[in-house]
């Protein structure tokens, strides 16, 4: 568990090889036409012929199918129930049970929706498979992004599975001195307060000396700052993001001249 | 000339009226390796950070009197370029990880990154100090996945990389197991034979023995003894104070009264000079006309 902070899978493809802010432009340039293009099918076709080949081209089709499976067609799924059930209006019943009314138009209103919700998430979801978090502080750093911020990003990026086993350790502490944590509801909620205020208090003392930790290692020098990982940004890059950038501009355009 | 001067340090943490460290006279040559005991309380951790620089510009507080290293006094500095001269490694092994890095190898590089040193020789920097701390193997591991004594021989890699001047230790195996007590020790042992200067504030007795020059006892914020190894903790006023002993020295000021230990013999700190010392005292004792 602690061996693997983040959902980078290492692997060579064409991909994993992009500068990591093309890839963030090609999130955007992915979300904004799924949801800002008037015609109808637009997210299902990004998804078909853009999104699941994008898979296979980085190599973590496995990887992104289970993602989607567990994660994103869940989540998906839900809304689609929720939006073709409970949005008002459309003209051809479908079918009617009780106050519940399914329209023809609320199934693709609800469809369409479910897609732009899948497009957005599978592009963060291939973003973060095949792109590492540390080549994309670099990269962003060495944009002139602050150093701070981008330590703040990372930390927290890594901070979960730490926090996760320190609750568990003050969870054994204890329970090993007779909380109960295992009856009923109202018990379970009680017993928060011996966890949550350990973990919460034993973290602020933590700060300080990770403080000096860094400190030591001269993370406030005003020296200009390098980094070990050579990103490269490539002619391809820069075309690619200004293609992309076209593209979300087309879409915004298109949004604008049809409504 | 010393690398390191103070002279009548008397620091007052925020909102105490008692010093922490009261009218401190302290030098240290080029190459020496200081070792720092007391009790908690007594001021180790606060003379590991006034000489690290944290105070008096991490901590607030009052600080009185001259701080120098390399010629430069704290107050002069700040605190980003002195911890290049001189380099801190504490306690928790697990608090001094960076948190921004996923690798060892990236650990140990972040403070060259902080410093602007080329990317070529981060990675010959940080190759070769990974050899130097016997961590290269664990280069692609990620920090949090090691054990406590190889993450505190991170942390010290991550310091040596930056090639300091002088190294300040604050009890760096306090919470180590026996082996991982013995592997950070090997390092900081390979630093001060290849001449590092080395101030370490320390419990383990015998640990001290073998590697000090200077042992300085500190008492309530005030150096109470200073001067060579066997000379301090032997000293009859550490107990007095209540300071640890080695248990060796313990053993044979109680064999003294009963005759097993030579009173003329120096009284021992390690396992070895124990040894050596009671069994001089058999052979002198053996029975004449037997071997």
């Amino acid at each position: 568990m602690h061996e693997r902070l983040s959902f980078y899978i290492k692997r060579d493809s064409p991909l994993h090889r992009l500068n990591p802010l093309t890839k963030l432009t090609l999130i955007f340039g992915l979300i904004l036409p799924a949801f800002l293009v008037p015609f109808y099918w637009t997210p299902h076709l990004l998804l078909i012929v853009v999104v699941f080949p994008l898979a296979f081209l980085g190599r973590v089709q496995r990887e992104y199918f289970a993602a989607s499976a567990r994660l994103i067609l869940p989540v998906a799924g839900f809304l689609f129930v929720m939006q073709a059930l409970f949005i008002p209006g459309g003209e051809t019943v479908l079918a009617k049970a009780w106050f519940l009314t399914l329209t023809k138009e609320s199934l693709m209103f609800a469809f369409a929706n479910a897609m732009r919700i899948m497009v957005m998430v599978s592009s963060f979801t291939l973003f973060m498979l095949t792109t590492h978090p540390s080549e994309l502080m670099s990269d962003l750093t060495q944009r002139g992004l602050p150093g701070q911020f981008a330590y703040v990003i990372i930390a927290t990026l890594q901070i979960i599975p730490q926090m996760q086993a320190k609750a568990n350790t003050i969870i054994a502490a204890q329970r090993s001195r007779g909380l109960d944590t295992e009856s009923s509801f109202a018990r379970r909620i009680r017993a928060l307060v011996p966890l949550v205020g350990p973990l919460v208090f034993g973290s602020l003392v933590e700060v300080e000396e990770r403080a000096i930790a860094i400190e030591a290692r001269g993370f406030t020098s005003s020296r200009p700052k390098t980094s070990l990982r050579e990103i490269v940004d490539r002619p391809l890059d820069k075309g690619l993001r200004w293609f992309l950038l076209f593209v979300m501009l087309a879409a915004l355009l298109s949004r604008i001249w049809f409504s | 000339m010393p690398i390191v001067k103070l002279h009548q340090v008397t620091y007052h943490y925020p909102l105490t009226q008692t010093p922490a460290l009261q009218a401190i006279d302290l030098e240290i040559e080029e190459g020496e390796f200081v070792a720092i005991i007391g009790q908690n309380g007594a001021g180790k951790s606060t003379l590991c950070y006034t000489l690290a620089g944290f105070i008096p510009h991490f901590y607030k507080g009052e600080l009185q009197g001259l701080v120098e290293v390399d010629g430069v006094s704290a107050q002069d500095s700040n605190l980003s370029d002195w911890v290049m001269k001189v380099g801190l490694v504490f306690q928790n092994p697990f608090n001094q990880i960076s948190g921004a890095k996923y690798t060892v190898f990236e650990e140990v590089a972040f403070g060259l990154e902080n410093s602007g040193v080329p990317r070529p020789e981060i990675i010959r920097r940080v190759e070769e100090v990974l050899q130097l701390t016997g961590i290269a193997d664990l280069a692609d591991r990620s920090p949090y996945s090691l054990s406590g004594g190889q993450q505190q021989r991170v942390a010290l890699a991550s310091i040596l990389v930056m090639q300091p001047k002088v190294l300040v230790l604050d009890e760096p195996t306090s919470q180590m197991d026996p082996i991982g007590t013995r592997e950070v020790f090997s390092v900081i042992r390979k630093m001060a034979e290849q001449g590092m200067t080395v101030v370490m504030a320390e419990h383990k007795m015998e640990w001290i023995a073998q590697f000090a020059d200077r042992v300085i006892a500190l008492w309530e914020g005030k150096i109470l003894l200073e001067g060579k190894p066997h000379q301090v903790l032997t000293d009859e006023r550490l107990l007095e104070k209540g300071f640890g002993v080695s248990r060796y020295t313990t053993t044979a000021r109680l064999a003294i009264p009963r005759k097993l230990w030579q009173p003329e013999r120096p009284l021992p700190v390690t396992l070895e000079e124990a040894v050596a010392g009671f069994s001089a005292r058999l052979h002198s004792n053996a029975p004449e006309g037997q071997p």
